[in-house]
């Protein structure tokens, strides 16, 4: 009988132990977490913004571990990794012995090094269900809320609070909101709804400094244009870094994230990394498919684990939904093509023949198929008087044997 | 598990199986054809009929896939595979609505809903004891229910 050890309970790591109880189905398998429970922190706004409750957020049930029969060691940290005797340090001097380790940490938010912001006890990030459970809180106290970056995170944020009645502002760095999502179009369309919805935007502007009180708590924030903000809490969305520590702290090998080769394999001998502490990737699809990579490697298939193309994602506010893929920086000789209409809008970016960037405002039924062609640098230069046109019925074949669909190009 | 199949050769493009795929999940407690309002966008089909510009057709079904890219990137839950009926089955009180389906599916099968609240997708007629209402709609046998 082998035992298992997965430490973190995001989507990576939950995948994962699903997957290894496929394989395994009498073996150990136990989840270390340092969250309660078990929840898709691209649900958090939903949770913050009171549409749903922490058990309405867990996205494979609350009986998953009961279920799999897994062990949830919850509410634990793991301190070490004893990678020589094969042993995990959690709490304050637990241990539990694993024959092949998964490292799931994930990321964590990132507090740049303005004066103050890195000691006030009111300054939080959005990235975990304790996280939102804090905003919560100060939220009870007092309606002011100071957000830092408007990418996904800061958004979501944003959104939430405004349905709850805050009182929102966005700094954002950049000259327009999402910038990595967006073009100057698409990002005026978003601006718009969350200014009608109340948010006050202040972009190209950063906060470089506080003003606090005597508990050290942030009561304004002073602005890179010199402009104070008063404020009651504010919420750090300005990136995440990947959660290296552990890996550092027990002699696995790590730089920005913690490395892994093709197989999801760390530098130490049975330990694997998935999800977003290995730098591969950050958005959930591709911390799904790692868990299930690694997890299947552990099982003892040989199984490489493909580049996974991390220039992608879906929002939707207030009704709004947008798609991106791909890149929106031009190189020399992209071509921009254009669809505009008063309820769409639509671009691609097509670079010697193949699309490398597409985003799209509106209904975006059936743009998986263009996330397909930029992924797989399919050649799109015979198409391009209908390529915002295309279905699947522009590649379509079909597998004899099992009946599915199977691309022709 | 069972998967309907499609013989692309077959197909004369009436689209009977996507008016039965209306019918079949109208929410507006009519039935019959002359009373369902085909302009509607809730009432949209869940396959399509594309035609090739050289006389045939090219069937869209969802695949309901072995390894599905809408359930593999779902992070609601609300999307599953069911590995007894094969099914990718949709609980949209689970789905958070943020389309990672939809980006996903590399043949474009799930679509958003008009009030962008959910997705429509096929779900095999589930609530039809004798099966999907597109399959007994194909005058020409161009697709049917087979196991996988």
């Amino acid at each position: 009988m082998e035992r298992f050890v997965i430490i973190g309970a995001g989507a990576a790591g939950i995948s994962a132990a699903r997957v290894l109880r496929d394989f395994r189905p009498d073996d150990i398998i136990t989840v270390i977490s340092t969250d309660e429970k078990v929840h898709s922190r691209c649900m958090l706004h939903k949770l913050l913004g009171r549409e749903r409750t922490v058990d309405g957020i867990n996205f494979v049930g609350t009986d998953f571990f009961e279920q799999n029969d897994i062990i949830h060691i919850a509410c634990q940290t793991v301190k070490k990794i004893d990678t020589e005797a094969k042993t995990v340090y959690y709490g304050e001097s637990y241990s539990v012995p694993y024959d092949k380790l998964l490292i799931a940490t994930g990321s964590g938010f990132f507090i740049p090094p303005i004066p103050h912001f890195r000691e006030a006890p009111n300054v939080f990030g959005f990235r975990d269900l304790s996280d939102a459970l804090k905003i919560d809180e100060a939220f009870a106290k007092g309606k002011r809320v100071f957000i830092v970056g408007s990418g996904l995170v800061g958004l979501d944020a944003a959104s939430a609070l405004c349905h709850r009645g805050a009182e929102v502002t966005i700094a954002e760095m950049a000259p327009r909101v999402m910038p990595l999502q967006t073009d100057d179009y698409a990002a005026s369309v978003y601006q718009k709804v969350f200014e009608d919805h109340g948010c006050k935007f202040l972009l190209g502007i950063g906060a470089s400094g506080a003003v606090v009180d005597g508990e050290g708590n942030i009561t304004e924030v002073i602005l890179s244009d010199g402009g104070h903000v008063p404020c009651d809490f504010i919420i750090m969305a300005a990136g995440v870094r990947p959660r290296i520590q552990l890996a550092l702290d027990s002699g696995i090998a790590a730089e920005r994230a913690i490395q892994v080769d093709d197989h999801l394999r760390t530098s130490a001998p049975d330990v694997y990394a998935a999800g977003d502490c290995t730098g591969l990737s950050g958005v959930w699809p591709d911390a799904m498919e790692q868990g299930k990579v690694a997890a299947r490697n552990m099982a003892g298939v040989d199984e490489a684990y493909p580049k996974p193309y991390p220039f992608k994602n879906t929002s939707n506010f207030f009704g709004v939904s947008m798609l991106s893929a791909g890149r929106m920086d031009l190189t020399d000789g992209a071509e921009i093509l254009v669809h505009k209409t008063p309820k769409e809008y639509k671009k691609a970016i097509v670079t010697n023949g193949k699309l490398t960037g597409y985003l799209s405002l509106g209904d975006i039924s059936n743009n998986g198929l263009y996330l397909y062609l930029i992924k797989n640098g399919i050649d799109v230069s015979g198409k391009l008087d209908r390529l915002f046109r295309l279905t699947f019925a522009d590649f379509y074949g079909i597998n004899e044997k099992n009946g599915e669909f199977a691309y022709k190009v | 598990m069972k998967r309907i199949f499609i013989d692309p050769a077959k197909c004369d493009g009436c689209k009977n199986c996507s008016l039965a795929c209306m019918e079949s999940h109208r929410q507006d407690g009519g039935r019959g054809l002359y009373t369902l309002d085909l302009t509607d966008p809730v009432n949209q089909s869940r396959n399509r009929i594309i035609s090739d510009g050289m006389g045939g057709y090219r069937p869209i079904f969802c695949r309901h896939c072995d390894s599905p890219d809408c359930a593999n990137t779902c992070m609601s839950g609300a999307l599953e595979k069911n590995l007894e009926t094969g099914l990718v089955t949709y609980d949209k009180d689970k789905c958070a609505a943020c389309f990672m389906c939809v980006m996903n599916c590399r043949y474009g099968v799930p679509a958003v809903s008009p009030d962008r609240t959910r997705i429509i997708k096929c779900d095999f007629c589930a609530h039809l004891e004798e099966g999907p209402a597109c399959v007994r709609a194909c005058p020409k046998k161009a697709i049917e229910v087979r196991e996988v």
